[in-house]
């Protein structure tokens, strides 16, 4: 540790200040759990090819394309001079900040000269899109290619350039008769492609950085710069809070069906294309928007699976807190789910690849990367001032640079902007104010944001002569509740149209109204005079309703002796059953048939039970509720980012498992047998690209150990294979036995370990 | 937050509070893209329908300002994705339009290439076309015309129509307005009608769709065939074209079961054109007997699907439809729309009644309670008999008499379904009796005698359904229909709705049984009626209060009875 340039990850980790260590353990935090022991654990875990795949996706095109320049460059090592001259279009203090970045995430390390990793080498498959070299492709690329090239027809040059594109790797055409005729394979012939498997054939780099010309890494990869749609944010704001009112609306209306009628929960899970037809129909919307509203409600938390056999869905009991929430916090609520959600709405009714088209609800649309990109789908609009917003196309475009080794991930997109827009996150591309409070605040900053745009909920309706009540508003839950006893919904949006009819007058009487009630509530709910005809029609509903009776018992008693009946009813001692007669031969009472049985028994009758056989009626039970979830946010799959006190703590307890190491013998690179360390798989891939010699101490199967200086020939599948100049034979090296490697100096004959 | 008199609904249906200050107005702005759909007292209801819009394109209005409509006047904020919707559905009318082409003829353009492509390729469409001209255009035949615009329209791409029409056999036609003169509304009509080329007048009835037809005729001055429901209507067309116009008896053509005659201008009857026989119509030469240069529709909203067919075969021909609805019952809006026509001229109901060209009419239900042994038969009959035997109950008949005597001095209809019931009551309130098998040579006669007040009171069937114009009724009674057809409904509302001479109220009675189901019938025509904006009472049958009684309905009307 001297002046002398580190010569391994983890001997460059251990230059570098707590500060620089916090950074990169803020940056990956998923090294960071549990604490490594040391800065040797340290290395090998961010060597972990996950950890690595991970830390590359964040990175943007540009960045990627610096980090390009290094894994292309012909030794292992570029100055950060030779890196900036190697992409002269890109701003010097640009090249400065991205060579910060991929190093503080030790992407790159070295100072004077950046090393790439060898995990990132194996991560980046095709650096700038160029293929591997013509030696790994195992091809003899002709001396003189410029030359080669020239004479091409010029069907065989375009599929070159074609390859020497974004992607070096193409699909053999699938040509029938005489495969000889097209270019594709006529290059192959020619040795200029190689094969890589039965359909794909693989362009040399070499070959295409020489198609490339002077810009071999490709076109300056700069963050596009889409047009942006500025408009008013109240503009914005209002049509926002019309899409709100809209789903709001919907998602009570959809609740208060299903609270009637739950829908059937699929073996499979889900709901069943008929119980959606069933929604759709109701709610007088298309069998996409229906599943739409389904979906939106579940992940809100107001709608799962219930009821006694837990095979329905059923509205939640968070859903009866929430109607009772204004209509911002109700939309909050939503809009949250929605954000946090980790099913993907839009693929109800998509078939698979086996053809099968998903159900709503079911749990075939989970895919948790789903929250990650709708917040950073919004967070590229929440960057833009307000009312300001993207076009769909421009805000998948700048995604796809932002995070280009994720663009497979982006599909979903212009689905989750079209969902956004309905629930009022977005209008036209722009973030709503309560969209920005949801981004950045979450329910609370969204419910803020849209309260004072949504109407104050009215409490009377307008009665006209068809009998139609019209709510002029969101209405109070209660009147709402009210209503939807008495009337029928005809049309809901802005306001409600409720009709009243024959059969809505009658479902009141049934659950209790008397005709009076009824004009009472007309009177009292309605601002308009109630018309003539409404009176009427309650009061013709209600002359014909009740004509036959249905009570409610407990209990009954009875027997075709009617005397010992008039007994029973006259005996002072049954007076505690609350006995009535109801008809000759029947005396029923309100109170449940074991109690009638013991009054009596006690009063020294011989009562016997009797099966009920439909004669009984019981109070209904009230309705059914889901338990459903607990809310709070899902746990985001990249795991929460740890806090700088705890950044601290754990640089902190690296730097003292590293003393403890620096402590003991300084060889290079240890490991116990069997536990294959990403530093040993370094050092050693790295000797076999400098063609040096290193330093092992091996142990072989019979358990006898050994130490020998190798010339490595190839490392492939956990064997090193290679010459051993002191025994003079070529032999193969289970990585896994290795005990300890180190480089030889070049110019060092004598076998030593190098410096750590 | 605003504070408009307009809600627009999810379901595209948008309700206007009438006693807005600012209504009047935004009518006027979202009638263009807005079936009004209800009137009733406090709240209208209009609809915006993919027709509407197309509609309102095909009479020049843009996306923009019936989104600008919606927005400025709407109460609450308006999801943006409906606006977009409706901007969608109106952008794709006019991407397709028909024009003679001066070497290919009919031709199909498209100033979108890829619905073009959609639409060759659409199975429907395919065989209406010829060959493929260009990347954006495609020959089509000259006789599927009409047909293509159907298919095109049942899969959302209307198309515009701009290839022109015919001028047809030119014949001198004038109007005669020496003693009338045009309404301001008729006049709109006709000019809407005319710069549009084809298309659907829609004004209520009584509001004198006929002078409409003729203003139009004299416009064209051209050969003129008219469609009309049945015979008494031709005759009262044929009247009134001599009263109003410059034509003569001679110059006019009637052709029905009766004569067939065909003169420059001559009206069919719907029914004999789509007389059959051995399978085949046999009237179809009808269509090509002259070089007619216009052809009306009456009744447009009753016009039977064979004439639609036929129809689609005149595409180069003017059409003009008039109806009172665009409302049909068997839906068939679309075909109305590309056959003959978009909605040129549209007048609510109030408007013109409020203009005093309408008489304003009250609207009784009198409840008739059943005695015991017609309550037993009712409740023992047969499913499919019991309408009958609840409408046709005898315990209606005082209750009829009793309506009648309160209007002494008035023209009476008695509208009924059932014909023994007619004959009956024609009996008991010794009053004619118009009927199907009537001929039209008495119905004539009598019509003339009802027309001048030798009779006071005429009992009539369902041929009052249908354009008989009796000026002077100004109280019609319906004791039995069809089932409480809106359709019906509307028709015999419009026999009391001609304006008096005196400008009188008009009187329109329901008897119906009560707790039957002529009741729940009575339910449907009141929700009708009360939907177009008319004052619907209900009174129990003994609560009736004669003539110059107090609180009688008509007794601010004619205190001195």
């Amino acid at each position: 540790m001297s002046t002398e340039a580190p010569a391994t990850l983890a001997a460059w980790l251990r230059t570098r200040s707590d500060e620089q260590l916090s950074a990169l353990l803020a940056a990956r935090p998923d090294v960071a759990r549990p604490a490594p022991s040391d800065v040797v654990a340290l290395a090998s875990r961010l060597a972990v090819p996950v950890s690595v795949d991970r830390a590359l996706d964040e990175l943007d095109a540009a960045t990627l394309q610096v980090l390009d320049v290094v894994l292309l460059a012909p030794t292992d090592g570029v100055a950060p001079d030779e890196l900036i001259a190697a992409l002269p279009e890109v701003a010097d203090d640009v090249l400065v900040a991205t060579i910060d970045t991929l190093t503080t995430r030790a992407l790159l390390w070295g100072d004077d000269v950046l090393h790439a990793p060898d995990p990132v080498r194996r991560s980046v498959r095709h650096p700038a899109g160029l293929g591997r070299r013509a030696l790994d492709l195992r091809l003899h690329l002709p001396a003189d290619l410029p030359a080669v090239l020239g004479e091409l027809a010029p069907d065989e040059l375009a599929v070159l350039e074609r390859l020497a594109g974004d992607r070096p790797v193409g699909h053999l055409p699938d040509v029938p008769g005489n495969g000889a005729s097209s270019p594709a394979r006529r290059l192959l012939q020619r040795g200029l492609l190689a094969r890589i498997d039965a359909l794909n054939v693989e362009l040399p780099r070499e070959i295409g950085v020489l198609l490339r010309g002077s810009s071999p890494y490709g076109p300056p990869r700069t963050r596009p710069e889409p047009a942006v749609t500025a408009r008013e944010p109240k503009v914005v704001d209002r049509q926002a809070a019309g899409g709100a009112l809209e789903v709001v609306g919907r998602i009570g209306e959809l609740l208060t069906l299903l609270e009637e009628e739950p829908a059937g929960l699929l073996r499979s899970g889900g709901v069943g294309v008929r119980d959606q037809k069933r929604v759709a129909k109701a709610l007088k919307v298309s069998e996409p928007d229906a599943a739409w509203l389904l979906e939106l409600a579940f992940a809100g938390g107001l709608l799962d699976v219930g009821g006694p056999h837990r095979d329905e869905w059923l509205p939640t009991r968070a859903y009866d807190v929430w109607r009772e929430q204004d209509l911002a916090d109700r939309w909050a609520v939503l809009v949250a789910g929605w954000l946090d959600g980790v099913r993907l709405p839009s693929l109800v009714g998509v078939r698979d690849v086996a053809g099968k088209s998903a159900n709503a609800l079911s749990p075939d649309l989970v895919r948790h990367t789903a929250p990650a990109i709708r917040r950073s789908a919004l967070a590229v609009l929440a960057e833009l001032p307000a009312g300001s917003g993207l076009a769909p196309d421009d805000l998948t475009a700048l995604l796809r640079w932002r995070t280009p080794r994720r663009a497979d991930r982006l599909a979903p997109v212009p689905d989750m902007l079209a969902e956004a827009a309905r629930l009022g996150v977005l209008v036209n591309g722009a973030l709503s104010t309560g969209g920005r409070g949801l981004l950045t605040s979450g329910e609370d900053g969204a419910a803020d944001g849209m309260r004072g745009l949504l109407p104050a909920p009215v409490d009377h309706v307008l009665a006209q002569p068809d009998l139609s009540l019209i709510a002029p508003g969101p209405l109070v839950a209660e009147l709402s509740d009210t209503l939807s006893v008495v009337a029928d919904v005809e049309s809901s949006g802005g306001a409600t149209v409720f009709r009243v009819s024959e059969a809505s007058v009658r479902r009141a009487l049934d659950v209790g109204w008397s005709a009076s009630d009824l004009h009472d509530f007309f009177a009292k709910a309605s601002r308009t005079p109630v018309p003539q005809a409404l009176d009427y029609l309650v009061d013709d509903v209600a002359r014909q309703h009740g004509r036959l009776r249905v009570g409610s018992i407990e209990s009954y008693v009875r027997s075709d002796d009617h005397g010992l009946l008039s007994q029973v009813l006259s005996d002072r001692r049954t007076a505690a059953a609350e006995l009535r007669r109801l008809a000759p031969g029947v005396l029923v009472s309100g109170l449940g048939a074991d109690e009638v049985l013991t009054v009596l028994r006690d009063a020294g009758y011989a009562p016997a039970g009797e099966n009920p056989g439909g004669a009984v009626l019981t109070r209904p039970p009230a309705r059914a509720r889901a338990a459903g979830r607990r809310t709070g946010a899902e746990p985001s799959p990249a795991g929460r980012r740890p806090s700088d006190d705890e950044l601290a703590a754990v640089v902190r307890e690296v730097r003292a498992g590293d003393a403890a190491l620096a402590a003991r013998r300084g060889e290079a690179v240890r490991q116990v047998p069997g536990v294959t360390t990403a530093s040993t798989l370094e050092l050693l891939s790295r000797a076999l690209r400098e063609g040096v010699p290193v330093w092992l101490g091996y142990v072989d199967a019979q358990g006898s150990g050994s130490q020998r200086v190798v010339q490595p020939v190839s490392l492939v599948g956990g064997f090193l294979q290679g010459y051993d100049e002191g025994r003079g034979e070529n032999r193969t090296f289970a990585v896994h036995r290795i005990t300890s490697v180190a480089l030889v100096e070049p110019d060092d004959a004598q076998a030593r370990p190098g410096t750590a | 937050m605003s504070d408009g008199p307009l809600i627009v609904q999810s379901d595209k249906t948008l309700l206007l509070e009438v006693d807005h200050p600012l209504a009047r107005e935004c009518r006027a702005s979202i009638a263009p893209f807005a079936e009004l759909e209800r009137s009733p007292e406090h709240v209208h209801t209009y609809r915006v329908t993919p027709l509407a819009l197309w509609n309102a394109r095909a009479a020049g209005h843009d996306a923009e300002q019936v989104v600008d409509a919606l927005v400025r006047f709407s109460r609450y904020p308006v999801p943006h994705a409906l606006l977009v919707d409706i901007a969608d559905t109106m952008d794709r009318y006019g991407r397709l339009t028909l024009a003679n082409n001066p070497i290919h003829g009919l031709v199909l353009t498209s100033t979108d290439r890829a619905v073009l492509e959609e639409v060759v390729r659409s199975k429907k469409v395919a065989p209406m076309l010829g060959a493929r001209i260009d990347g954006d255009s495609v020959v089509v035949h000259p006789s599927e015309r009409g047909r293509l615009k159907q298919a095109l329209l049942k899969i959302g791409w209307p198309a515009e129509d701009l290839a022109g029409y015919v001028d047809g056999q030119a014949h001198p036609i004038f109007l005669d307005q020496e003693d009338w003169t045009l309404r301001d509304y008729q006049q709109q009509a006709v000019d809407g009608f005319w710069a549009g080329g084809s298309g659907v007048v829609v004004l209520p009835c009584g509001a004198g769709k006929t002078l409409v037809g003729a203003a139009a005729m004299a416009e064209a001055k051209a050969t003129t065939l008219i469609l009309v429901t049945n015979t008494v209507s031709g005759r009262q067309w044929k009247r009134e074209l001599i009263a109003r116009t410059t034509l003569t008896e001679e110059e006019i053509g009637e052709y029905s079961g009766e004569r067939k005659e065909i003169r420059p201008v001559t009206i069919a009857t719907y029914q004999v054109i789509t007389t059959r026989r051995k399978g085949e119509y046999r009237h179809l030469d009808l269509f090509d007997a002259q070089d007619w240069g216009l052809i009306v529709y009456d009744e447009v909203h009753l016009l039977p699907a064979p004439i639609f067919r036929l129809t689609a075969d005149l595409q180069s021909r003017r059409r003009l439809g008039l109806t009172a609805t665009l409302v049909r019952e068997d839906g068939r809006e679309d075909d109305v729309f590309s056959l003959i026509g978009p909605k040129r001229y549209d007048a609510p109901w109030k408007d013109i009644e409020a203009q005093g060209y309408i008489a304003p009419a009250e609207c009784v239900e009198v409840r008739v309670a059943l005695d015991d042994e017609e309550r037993m038969t009712y409740a023992v009959a047969e499913p499919e008999e019991r309408y009958r035997i609840a409408a046709t109950a005898h315990s209606k008949l005082p209750v009829i008499r009793r309506v009648l005597e309160r209007h002494p001095e008035e023209q009476k209809l008695v509208i009924g379904a059932y014909l023994d019931q007619l004959e009956e009551l024609g009996a008991a309130l010794d009053a004619p009796v118009i009927q199907g098998s009537t001929t039209n040579k008495e119905r004539e006669r009598l019509f003339d005698a009802f027309r001048s007040g030798e009779i006071k009171t005429l009992v009539v069937s369902k041929v009052a359904n249908f354009s008989i114009d009796l000026p002077e009724a100004a109280v019609a009674v319906q004791v039995s229909g069809t089932f409480g057809s809106r359709q019906e409904e509307a028709q015999r509302l419009g026999r009391v709705l001609r304006p008096k001479a005196d400008g009188r109220q008009a009187h329109f009675y329901t008897v119906v049984s009560r707790d039957t189901l002529d009741s729940e019938y009575a339910a449907h025509r009141q929700r009708f009626l009360a939907e177009q904006g008319y004052a619907y009472t209900i009174v129990d049958a003994a609560d009736l209060a004669g003539p110059g009684e107090v609180n009688g309905p008509d007794w601010v009307d004619e205190p001195a009875d």
